[in-house]
């Protein structure tokens, strides 16, 4: 009864929708990794080979993002490295959903004690902070691409897990699962027939934030020298070019993959959010 | 009006219109409403959700959005309220005029005693220091029938009834002792046995004090006996408006008697059919010419879809905007050529009504 | 509220149980700590030495003390004949009583190592969450107030961008400008006097706090908007105050709760982004202190510090949750 116009106002100013810069944000991510899956059939310099140019040529037509202190083409590294750092981000939180998936649904369809499990395993996960227990891991087992994609997955589980909790409670009272109980449907058929594709849903949003944090954290090892040891991402250029004297001699070595990564992070979290909105998703909690 | 008291009215409202500037177009949420009201009276504001009743109360409490586009002019005792609020005014609203709302769990702030928001207005606008102000506080729950009134100065509002906590609401409305007080809809979200005692509550306190008010309500039913006129608004727009007697007695409007057919009434035969209004209320974006509520009205004719009646007097003080209107001979006509067809010209169903109570000759109740 | 307390320290030792089972686990688990004691001789098979199948051939070269010596002493140093559930258990004991073991670097006690890295990095934490809250909660009540207008939507666009910008790469940015292209802060830690050290952490705490700011903002932001249009707002301003009053008296408190519960799951980036940042600007502190140990394997240090940075961590939310049921009492009720 309270309902007045300026109620409606909002509800008009609203609107349901993705919007241009989501698709920019798509448009963009589908770039980066056309040319990071191609790189190996593009056109563009060997990233491996030292003396392409000068050292620490500046941008220009030869180099388009210059050159790093071993004369190597920074556009091309530029692209290589993408490989490696979406390959781990890709990975990580694929391997965070299925396992955080599967635990949250387990926990939020049964309750009880597999919930209390659960939870407080999800719950100790967050008391530790996540660079450190991957480093811990890490520690233990070495850097392969592997690993590292493995641990960062491991530190997306908790999340995932609570977001696909959250959405099984809800989801789990509804009608449509009542009625399959009733019709007497397996618990399995059940979790992966009627609540696994509305689980999925807003999973969507949280996939693309979650890429976009294991990035920027597989980033981080690399730039402490504990990430991938075979190849390079993004994170290890940024630390090659991290040096005082190669900062003031040539800032394009470190600050072109951060440009790239900050675009990348850039899109991922701002199409993320754009579609956490758009299913009206509350309970993000990365 | 009724019971005239001499010289100037305390709140004159002449030809208010509101609007809101959305994406869509200009929403009319008041469009073109006057009234006045003199010391010590009071006046209920009658419509459904979306009649324009509570923008008029932000309206005149300065409440509204920044994107709202007003027109018209509100005088309080002289003074040009849009003008107060054009200079920021500090002492005026919560001073003279102040309003209370619909739900007191969400009136009061959660975070902060009971006391202290009692005793914000004393100290900002009296300069009360805090120990006068947290006696005067206590005074006022006293006043307004709260059992240990001291106990309760530093309780958080979560620990109180609902009953209590619009106790609270009103005592902090009353802090400064206002002239006018605007209730909008202060009843609706309590138990049906709380909501008499608060309305009486207001009425003594009005009594006691001199003071104006403004009763907004969904309800026929609660400004019936309690108010000294009624005004009764839709889309924006006043229907009818008369002195509360005469609008019970005589009522002119179509929309003013559907109002009443939704609400119980001890006097009417037992299996007395409740009749909703049917259909919903206008798009305030896009108005049609004609009369606002002629799609949902069973006394519509051709008229009503293309000419906007304009208020016009029936008798002293009572005015209305209808083409057809109740109880009068055109209206009786009116009816009786949709009863027979079984549609209204804006093609309502006519049998939607069987069974409501039999007013249609006569127009008065009982 | 004393229920509520013995509620939330049972929860807080639970946790601290299950972190520090966590750290040791995984050194212990994953890796061989045999291994990580005495390097790859952990690899000889010293049963069959004893039993005298093979040949130590290490007793020559180590001054008499053949590889099965060492490795039986160390097994017994760090309890590796014990069940795993027993030496956490006794390891748990150590690190009550204080005693973190010797770094296997220069055998300085990882007591000692931590007493002196740790405050540089709680410095650096405190300087950031200072200059984290100091921008945001003046930004987000100037962009609340007036949402949606133009300040607010450029500074929603500034939050997004700051957001995006990894630790790593914000510190070099800083970095950059600050210290190469423009000389006005020092490239490595000053440990001369307060004021030095002031000095020396104003880029690393922006570094970190300035995405922390943008985080800060965009919730207390969200949460100023919502408290704004509630009842009690409109109850305030129509008992005549005034707008600055409405917002610092009215709407401030109510709109802190998820600021107050985000600082703590901060902590965790925090914690993190120290790792990095103290790389970058060369603070002699306890995240440089991990990342080397990792490096050179020493194992004592890892865990030594990886303890007690989540226990610090644990223990700042227990207090974060403590702070959130005073600023809002209806949480305290016992129901």
């Amino acid at each position: 009864m309270t309902r007045t116009a300026s109620d409606a106002v909002i509800d008009t100013t609203t609107r349901r929708r993705l919007g241009f810069g989501f698709w920019v944000s798509v448009g963009w991510l589908f770039l980066i990794i056309g040319v990071a899956v191609l790189a190996p059939w593009l056109p563009i310099a060997d990233p491996n080979e030292t003396g392409y140019g000068g050292r620490l040529d500046g941008p220009g037509w030869a180099a388009w993002f210059g050159t790093d202190t071993n004369g190597r083409d920074m556009f091309s590294r530029t692209i290589w490295g993408a490989r490696v750092s979406l390959t781990v981000g890709f990975i990580a939180i694929v391997d965070g959903i299925l396992i955080g998936g599967t635990l949250g649904l387990i926990a939020g369809y049964f309750r009880g004690a597999a919930d209390r499990v659960i939870s407080f395993v999800f719950f100790a996960l967050l008391s530790f902070p996540g660079l450190v227990l991957a480093l811990l891991i890490i520690a233990s087992l070495g850097s392969s691409l592997m690993v590292v994609s493995m641990t960062l997955g491991i530190l997306s589980i908790a999340p995932v897990g609570r977001l696909a909790r959250a959405a099984t409670l809800t989801f789990a009272e509804r009608e449509f699962v009542q009625a399959a109980r009733v019709l007497g449907s397996t618990h399995r058929r059940i979790m992966v027939r009627e609540l696994l594709p509305n689980v999925m849903i807003p999973m969507s949003a949280l996939a693309l934030l979650g890429m976009a944090i294991t990035i920027v954290a597989e980033g981080g090892l690399a730039f402490l020298g504990l990430s991938v040891s075979d190849g390079f991402s993004w994170g290890k250029m940024i630390l090659l070019g991290s040096s005082p004297r190669t900062l003031r001699n040539g800032p394009w070595v470190a600050m072109m993959p951060i440009g790239a990564m900050f675009l990348t992070v850039l899109a991922l979290n701002f199409a993320g959010d754009r579609l956490r909105q758009y299913l009206d998703v509350r309970e993000l909690a990365f | 009006m009724n019971g005239t008291v001499n010289g100037q009215p305390l709140l004159s409202v002449t030809d208010l219109r509101v609007g809101f500037a959305t994406q869509r177009g200009l929403v009319r949420a008041v469009d073109g409403v006057s009234f006045d009201l003199f010391a010590g009276k009071t006046l209920g504001i009658v419509g459904e959700s979306g009649s324009g009743k509570s923008v008029t109360a932000k309206t005149l409490m300065n409440l509204l959005p920044s994107y709202a586009r007003v027109e018209g002019s509100v005088m309080f005792d002289g003074r040009d309220v849009r003008e107060l609020a054009a200079q920021k005014e500090k002492h005026f609203w919560g001073v003279e005029m102040t309003m209370i709302f619909q739900d007191p769990m969400t009136s009061l702030n959660p975070v902060k005693k009971v006391g202290e928001q009692i005793a914000e207005s004393l100290r900002v606008h009296l300069g009360r220091s805090r120990k006068e102000a947290r006696d005067e506080a206590g005074d006022l729950l006293e006043t307004v029938g709260i059992p240990e009134a001291r106990k309760r100065l530093s309780q958080y509002p979560h620990e109180l009834s609902g009953g209590l906590r619009q106790r609270v609401v009103i005592a902090m409305a009353l802090a400064c002792s206002p002239r006018l007080l605007i209730a909008d809809e202060p009843t609706t979200a309590l138990d049906v046995t709380v909501q008499k005692h608060i309305l009486d509550l207001l009425d003594e306190l009005r009594e006691e004090r001199g003071m104006a008010m403004i009763l907004i309500t969904h309800d026929l039913g609660v400004v019936k006996g309690r108010t000294d006129d009624i005004m009764v608004m839709y889309a924006g727009r006043t229907m009818e408006q008369a002195d509360t007697a005469t609008l019970f007695s005589t009522m002119r409007h179509p929309y003013t008697e559907a109002l009443l057919e939704t609400i119980p009434r001890i006097d009417m035969p037992s299996h007395t059919r409740l009749v909703p209004i049917p259909g919903r209320p206008p798009d305030l974006i896009d108005i049609a010419p004609g009369c606002p509520f002629a799609p949902r009205c069973r006394y519509s004719v051709d008229a009503c879809v293309v000419e906007c009646p304009s208020l016009e007097g029936h008798g002293t003080a009572h005015v209305c905007a209808c083409h057809k209107p109740v109880g009068t001979e055109a209206g009786i006509a009116a009816r009786a050529a949709n009863e027979q067809q079984g549609t209204t010209p804006t093609g309502l169903d006519m049998g939607l009504f069987e069974g409501a109570g039999s007013r249609s000759g006569t127009g008065a109740g009982n | 509220m004393i229920r509520f307390l013995a509620r939330r320290l049972v929860a807080l030792f639970a946790v601290l149980l299950a972190v520090t089972a966590l750290a040791f686990g995984s050194l212990n688990v994953l890796g061989d700590p045999l291994f990580n004691v005495v390097g790859f001789i952990a690899s000889v098979d010293c049963d069959a030495v004893l039993a005298g199948e093979i040949e130590d051939i290490s007793g020559q070269t180590a001054g008499g003390r053949g590889d099965c010596e060492v490795i039986q002493a160390a097994r017994k140093e760090h309890r590796l004949d014990r069940a795993l559930p027993v030496r956490y258990v006794l390891w748990l004991g150590d690190i009550v009583r204080g005693d973190f073991g010797t770094s296997f670097k220069n055998e300085m006690p990882v007591r000692q190592v931590l007493a002196d890295k740790l405050p540089k990095s709680i410095l650096l934490m405190t300087v950031a969450e200072v200059i984290g809250i100091v921008i945001a909660v003046p930004w987000a009540i100037v962009a609340a107030y007036r949402a949606n207008r133009r300040f607010d939507r450029a500074s929603t666009v500034t939050s997004f961008g700051l957001l995006a910008v990894p630790n790593f790469a914000m510190g070099i940015i800083l970095f950059y400008f600050f210290v190469v292209r423009w000389q006005i802060f020092p490239s490595r830690f000053e440990d001369t006097d307060l004021a030095a050290r002031l000095k020396s952490m104003v880029l690393p705490g922006l570094t970190l706090g300035l995405p922390l700011a943008a985080t800060y903002q965009r919730l207390l932001r969200t949460d100023l908007i919502t408290t704004l249009q509630e009842d009690f707002i409109q109850m305030a301003r129509a008992k005549g105050m005034t707008d600055r009053w409405v917002m610092f008296r009215h709407a401030l408190r109510p709109s802190l709760f998820s600021l107050v519960t985000v600082f703590g799951i901060s902590t965790a980036g925090l914690i993190g982004g120290a790792l990095v940042v103290e790389q970058i600007f060369s603070i002699p502190g306890i995240g440089r202190a991990v990342v080397e140990a990792v490096i050179r394997d020493d194992f004592p240090i890892v865990l030594g510090s990886v303890v007690v940075i989540a226990t610090g961590f644990v223990v700042i939310n227990f207090f974060v949750d403590i702070i959130y049921s005073l600023i809002d009492p209806r949480v305290r009720r016992d129901d």
